[in-house]
Formats: C-alpha cells, sequence, structure tokens
C-alpha cells in the first residue's frame, strides 16, 4: 500500500519517515462529515432547481431563475480568481463579454450551429485570459485592481466601436441550440406540462453547466492547483518558497475564471438571444465581485447564496419601486456588518461538527515517537509528545483553542 | 566532502548602501551552519539572494553545481530594461525553481498560509511532486485518488516527523506560536530539501521549545540534509553549529568551529564594541591576554543558562553601550 502510494509521487531525494500511526478514516455519513452534509445539500438544490419549472413554467419564473443561473456561473469564475487566487479583479465582466461575443458573432455573423460556437468560445477566452493575464499579473494587490478595471473598460469600448460588433445596438437574434434540424425553441411537452418555447434550453441546459462548472470549480479548489491558488492568495513569497510558480498559478487561475466567464456568456447570449455593450458595464463587475464577497470569498456555498442574493434580491423587492436599490443596499451593509467574512465563509465548519475532538494519537504510538526520539537523538524527547503521553495538559489546552 | 553550496563575491546594493558585501562561504553536504551578526549585519538579505527572492548585485550562488545568478547581456543593461526583464522571469532563477533543485527555506517572521489547515499547509509544499494534473484533479480519476492519499500520507509523516501532535484540520492561526514554528519546518521538509535554510526558527521560542527545536534539528541533519541557520541565540548556536560564519556589515568577518569563534578578535570586536581609540574591550584583553568565551558569554547571554537570551547587537550596542 505504502508502495503504491510512493509511486504516486514523482521522484523526490527526500522522503518523508512514514507516518507514526495510521488516522483512522475520515467519517462519511450526511450528518458525521462537512463533505456528506455538503454533498446531500448539493443534490437536493438540484432537484429544487430541476422541478421549478413544473411548478411555475410562467415566462418571467423562468427568465429570472435562468439569469440566476447564470450568475452562479459567473461568480463561481470569479471565485477562482478573487476567492481562490486572492486577485482582485475589477473587469471580470470583460471576459463575460468575450464569451457572449464570440458566440454572438459565430452564429449570426459567420453562420455556425451554437454547438460549434462552444470550442471556439472556450479558445477565445482562453486567450483573452493570457493577453490580459500575462503582462498584468505581475503586479499585485491594488494595481492589479487598477489595470483589470481598465481592461474591463477596454473591451466594452472595443465591442461599442467595432462593426463587426454591431456597435452600441450590439448583437441581435442569436440562434438558439439546434441538432439536425430540432431547435429548443420548438419547445415542447413533458409529463403532461407544455414548455414555452425555448424554456428547455433556458433552464435545463443552464443548469446542466452549472452544475458540472460548481462541481469543477470546486474539485479544483481542493486539488493540487487550488492549494496553490490559496497559497499565493495567503503569502505569495511563501508560496514561492514553496517551489510554486505563483505566475503560472495566477495565470491559471485567471484562464479558469476566464472559461468560467465565457461560458456564462454563452448562455446569457443564447438566453437573452440580444447583446450589446450596455450589458458589461463595470456596474456589472462590482455586482460579481460583491455577491463573491458577499457569500464568502473561497466558498461554494457561499458564493452560490452570494449569486443568489444579488439576482433575485433587486425582483424580490420589485414591489418597493424606486425603493428597492435603497434596501438592496442596506441589506448588504447590515450583512456585511453581522457577517464580515460573508454568508457562508469558507473556514465555516457546521455547528454541530464544531465539538467534535480530534482523535488523540493511540497511546502505543506516541510511546513509540518517544522511544524513537529517545534512540536517535538523545534528549529528542519533544514536550508536546511527552505532554499527549501524560494525557492531562494536552487537552485541556485544545479546548481553550477551539472554543 | 563536498560543497552543496559555494558563494562567491556576494553583493547585494540597494542604491547606495550594501546590505551584502564580497560575501563567500560554502555549505558542505548535511553539516549544520550557523550564520551570525549583528542586526542589519546582511544575514536575511544574504539568506534571500541564495533562495532567489533578491537579484544580486554581483557574484555567484552555485547550488549543486546550479549557477542561481544568471548573466544579464550588457545591452537590457544599457537599454536599462534589466528590472523589467527580470521581473517578467528573464534572466533569473525564481525561488520555485531553487526549491524544485532542493533548496527550502523558512521565514524570519513565520509565513504560514493562515487560512490553510495544518495539513493543507505541508501538502501545498509537495506542489513539484505530485503527479496531477488539470483534467485528473476535474474528472477524479483513480491516478488523482492515488495521488492524493500519497500526498496526505506524506504531509502527515512530517508532522509525525517534527512532532506535531495536534489536529492537524486545524488553521494555522488557531495554534499557538512554537507549534506553528514546527509546521513551518515540517514544510519546508516537505520540499525534499538537500538543504534547509532556516531564518531566525528560535526566535520568540522558550526553553523547552529551543531545546526540542535543537533536536529536531540534529533529527533533520541526520536525514542527509545541511542545514543553514541564522539565529541570535549563542548559547543554542555554539551547542548546535559545526561551523559558525559571522557576519558585520555585509561582510564575513570569521569562519570557522565555536571554539574559533568564540576566540576570534574581530567577532568580539564586532559584538562588544570598540573604544574610540580602537583597542577592543581593554580590560578583559589584559586580563585574560585573549578574549575569551566568556566575555561573550557575558555580553551577549548564553542560551544554557536559561529562560530567553535577547541579543544586543543593535548598531547602539555597537557605538558601545555593552561595554
Amino acid at each position: 500500500m505504502a508502495r503504491d502510494l510512493a509511486a504516486a509521487l514523482k521522484h523526490a531525494p527526500l522522503r518523508a519517515p512514514a507516518p507514526l500511526f495510521d488516522r483512522p478514516a475520515a467519517p462519511r455519513g450526511i450528518l458525521d462529515s462537512q463533505r456528506g452534509f455538503m454533498r446531500a445539500l448539493g443534490a437536493l438544490c438540484v432537484v429544487l432547481v430541476a422541478i421549478l419549472p413544473f411548478v411555475d413554467a410562467s415566462r418571467y419564473t423562468i427568465s429570472i431563475a435562468t439569469s440566476a443561473l447564470i450568475y452562479v456561473m459567473l461568480c463561481m469564475g470569479l471565485n477562482v480568481v478573487v476567492g481562490y487566487a486572492g486577485l482582485l479583479d475589477l473587469g471580470y465582466i470583460a471576459f463575460f463579454a468575450v464569451g457572449a461575443y464570440v458566440s454572438g458573432i459565430f452564429t449570426t455573423v459567420l453562420g455556425f450551429p451554437m454547438w460549434l460556437a462552444l470550442p471556439a468560445t472556450i479558445l477565445a477566452c482562453i486567450l483573452a485570459g493570457i493577453i490580459i493575464g500575462a503582462p498584468t499579473l505581475r503586479l499585485r494587490s491594488d494595481y492589479l485592481a487598477i489595470v483589470t478595471l481598465g481592461f474591463g473598460e477596454i473591451i466594452r469600448i472595443t465591442a461599442n466601436n467595432l462593426e463587426v460588433t454591431g456597435g452600441p445596438s450590439g448583437i441581435h437574434g442569436i440562434p438558439t441550440w439546434e441538432f439536425f434540424g430540432w431547435s429548443f425553441a420548438d419547445g415542447f411537452t413533458i409529463g403532461g406540462i407544455e414548455f414555452p418555447e425555448r424554456v428547455v434550453f433556458y433552464y435545463f441546459v443552464a443548469l446542466v453547466v452549472i452544475v458540472v462548472g460548481v462541481i469543477g470549480a470546486g474539485r479544483l479548489g481542493k486539488g493540487k492547483l487550488g492549494r496553490a491558488w490559496k497559497a499565493v492568495r495567503d503569502d505569495e513569497d511563501a508560496a514561492e518558497a514553496m517551489g510554486i510558480n505563483t505566475y503560472v498559478a495566477k495565470i491559471s487561475a485567471y484562464i479558469i475564471g476566464a472559461v468560467w466567464a465565457g461560458m456564462a456568456g454563452q448562455l446569457m447570449a443564447t438566453h437573452l438571444s440580444a447583446i450589446s455593450p450596455n450589458s458589461f458595464q463595470f456596474l456589472y463587475s462590482t455586482l460579481i465581485l460583491m455577491a463573491v464577497v458577499l457569500g464568502g470569498m473561497g466558498s461554494t456555498p457561499g458564493v452560490i447564496i452570494g449569486a443568489l442574493f444579488v439576482s433575485l434580491a433587486p425582483e424580490l423587492l420589485r414591489d418597493f419601486a424606486e425603493w428597492r436599490y435603497l434596501i438592496f443596499g442596506v441589506l448588504l451593509v447590515v450583512v456585511m456588518l453581522f457577517r464580515p467574512a460573508g454568508l457562508w465563509p469558507a473556514t465555516a465548519v457546521l455547528p454541530w461538527l464544531k465539538k467534535r475532538r480530534p482523535q488523540p494519537p493511540p497511546f502505543t504510538a506516541a510511546i513509540g515517537a518517544v522511544d524513537e526520539a529517545a534512540s536517535t537523538g538523545g534528549d529528542a524527547v519533544e514536550p508536546s509528545v511527552m505532554e499527549s503521553v501524560d494525557g492531562l495538559p494536552a487537552t485541556d489546552a485544545e479546548e481553550g483553542r477551539r472554543g | 566532502m563536498s560543497a552543496l553550496l559555494e558563494v562567491t563575491d556576494l553583493t547585494l546594493r540597494f542604491g547606495g548602501v550594501k546590505a551584502v558585501d564580497g560575501l563567500s562561504f560554502e555549505v558542505r553536504e548535511g553539516e549544520i551552519l550557523a550564520v551570525i551578526g549583528p542586526n542589519g549585519a546582511g544575514k536575511t538579505s544574504a539568506f534571500n539572494c541564495i533562495s532567489g527572492f533578491y537579484l544580486p548585485t554581483s557574484g555567484s550562488v552555485v547550488f549543486q553545481g546550479r549557477s542561481i545568478v544568471r548573466e544579464v547581456p550588457r545591452l537590457w543593461h544599457s537599454l536599462r530594461l534589466v528590472h523589467l526583464l527580470q521581473s517578467f522571469g528573464f534572466y533569473r532563477v525564481l525561488p520555485s525553481r531553487v526549491t524544485k533543485w532542493g533548496m527550502a527555506r523558512t521565514f524570519q517572521n513565520l509565513r504560514l498560509f493562515r487560512e490553510l489547515s495544518v495539513l493543507d499547509n505541508v501538502k501545498t509544499a509537495m506542489h513539484a511532486n505530485l503527479r496531477e494534473g488539470f483534467w485528473s484533479t476535474l474528472l477524479h480519476t483513480p491516478g488523482y485518488r492515488r495521488a492524493e492519499a500519497a500526498c496526505a500520507r506524506e504531509a502527515r509523516g512530517w508532522l509525525d516527523f517534527v512532532g506535531f501532535d495536534d489536529d492537524e484540520e486545524l488553521y494555522v492561526g488557531q495554534l499557538p506560536y512554537g507549534e506553528q514554528r514546527r509546521v513551518e519546518i515540517a514544510r519546508a521538509l516537505a520540499t525534499s530539501p538537500k538543504l534547509l535554510l532556516l531564518d531566525e526558527p528560535a526566535a520568540g521560542l522558550n526553553f523547552n521549545e529551543k531545546q526540542a527545536l535543537m533536536a529536531l534539528i540534529r533529527k533533520v541533519r541526520d536525514l542527509g540534509v545541511a542545514v543553514v541557520l541564522i539565529e541570535h541565540d549563542m548559547g543554542m548556536v555554539m551547542e548546535l553549529a559545526e561551523r559558525i560564519v559571522v557576519l558585520n556589515y555585509g561582510r564575513e568577518i570569521a569562519d570557522g568551529t565555536p571554539e574559533e569563534i568564540k576566540a576570534d578578535p574581530l567577532v568580539i570586536e564586532a559584538y562588544l564594541g570598540v573604544d574610540d581609540d580602537g583597542a577592543a574591550v581593554d580590560d578583559t584583553r589584559l586580563r585574560t591576554g585573549a578574549v575569551s568565551a566568556d566575555a561573550i558569554a557575558a555580553a551577549i547571554g548564553d542560551g544554557a543558562g536559561g529562560a530567553s537570551t535577547p541579543l544586543p547587537g543593535t548598531r547602539a550596542d555597537q557605538e558601545g553601550d555593552v561595554r
């Protein structure tokens, strides 16, 4: 087993000595582990979202719900850039614009079907990520924010002035997905409920893409790349000293953020069937950034909540007419005052799991550590090891720290 | 034994100030070397040059036969583009590359990843040794799962090695200071180094923790890893180091075994100061003929004596306060 594991790593001159004792496997149940609970919660949410059209298939509801889903996708992408890698990006909407415009131009001007525009969108976003990221990512914090702000505006103004993008009036008549003559525009009937035209695309395709996007971003955040991003966020120099090429880590976060935004842009172009430079103003960059910060930077559930809040709150507050943005703003301030780390911070532990005590090392293992230390270094008996053998002082200290 | 690291004529200039001035020394395989000197002597600057963070003004640093300093063509100098090019990673060796070659370091003030758990902190250091690609992470392939399991096992191995026995899922900010120091060493070891640079590892530790740290450093050396440490605790340095390099004003003033260093007049001058007429600590000299180890111990404290031993060695001290 150990040898199998060692083969999974690249050759390195120095290997860690085997752990002194085997840790018990992490708990797996829905209520016993954070991971299990989050999976169950995620599945429940997907089911709820999927049955929404069967409950209320009105044009208004579906349209609002679809844009909320697109916001979720956008925020998951920005979460990679801001939440994981800690790069303050104030021009993120530029990638959304690139995705929307590339798919729009490919389908209307060049006449390709929508599914062929998909790889083109992804490629264009990767390219845009490199072009914008390569020169700017050498900068740190405030400078980066200002430069990205500039790039966001450049993309919008370029779209406003080019002929191929339709100038200020933008592109309209963007077709929806179609396969072999059957188009989502035809609409159809499931389980006796007739869906209005294109609702299938509006909703279910968006749902599938967003589920893949959310799970993908979450997985990337947990692997080697995700750890590198978070290391760069917490301390760039220390990350570099740990063998992480911080430039590559940052640009990869930027590219992945760009691709996620591009996918959202394509969904949005097909959803609205018309795009114009007005949809990509600086305001939207801040709105998405706000959703990420509000929900909790680097936290998947937090960011989803933030995205839903930012996209749905103005709609739900519609009854208050012109007061709604004021109320929206006040709500935001209140949330940030009471939950400064976000609604669901990345470091949050489920309340009923907080009391979970760390497994103390098995008694024999601790003895082994002392023996080994005594035989190798003579005076190498470390005080903390002694403490855990005594069994008393260490637990008190842990109790206090945990509270 | 062959030299693992050779530093020759290393000079680092910040504007008009020479932080490091013609420093030369070598580190042999598997030895413990201490770098000492008064505050502001250029110890940390030298570390930063060696590990690739600062670009030295001149001189060479060769680690395992590979140079960490790159030649810059004259053209770029004359066009004043050197700084720009180097900031983009040209004509320099990035610190991450130096780490991959097998040199790990810790920082003077703890620089752990505060929003990562203890285990993730150590795992992060294994970045370069991990077989994980973009797609395997996205799809959670068996290869990815194996690599993650191996990574966790290795990280736990290092945590056990340094004697960390708390909950590995805690965020490092929740740990007491001494434990954080341990985690930082575990993290540096997880990069699989041949040479470990420790920048004041004992700063802020109490007597027991210092004893444990010394045992740990010896354990690291026993793995075949050479250790270079900057340290102000003379008791610890004298007991632990096999060789000592002493810096003052960016210049190397002595290099030798602890006994030689204790007896070196230049070292005593640097630490104890000189009279206005240029005679170093004359009364001591009068009494003993040569200045003894006791003089240093008396002036800078002896770590073996007990609690913390802050080192007077500031510029003010050199003016003569300690006398």
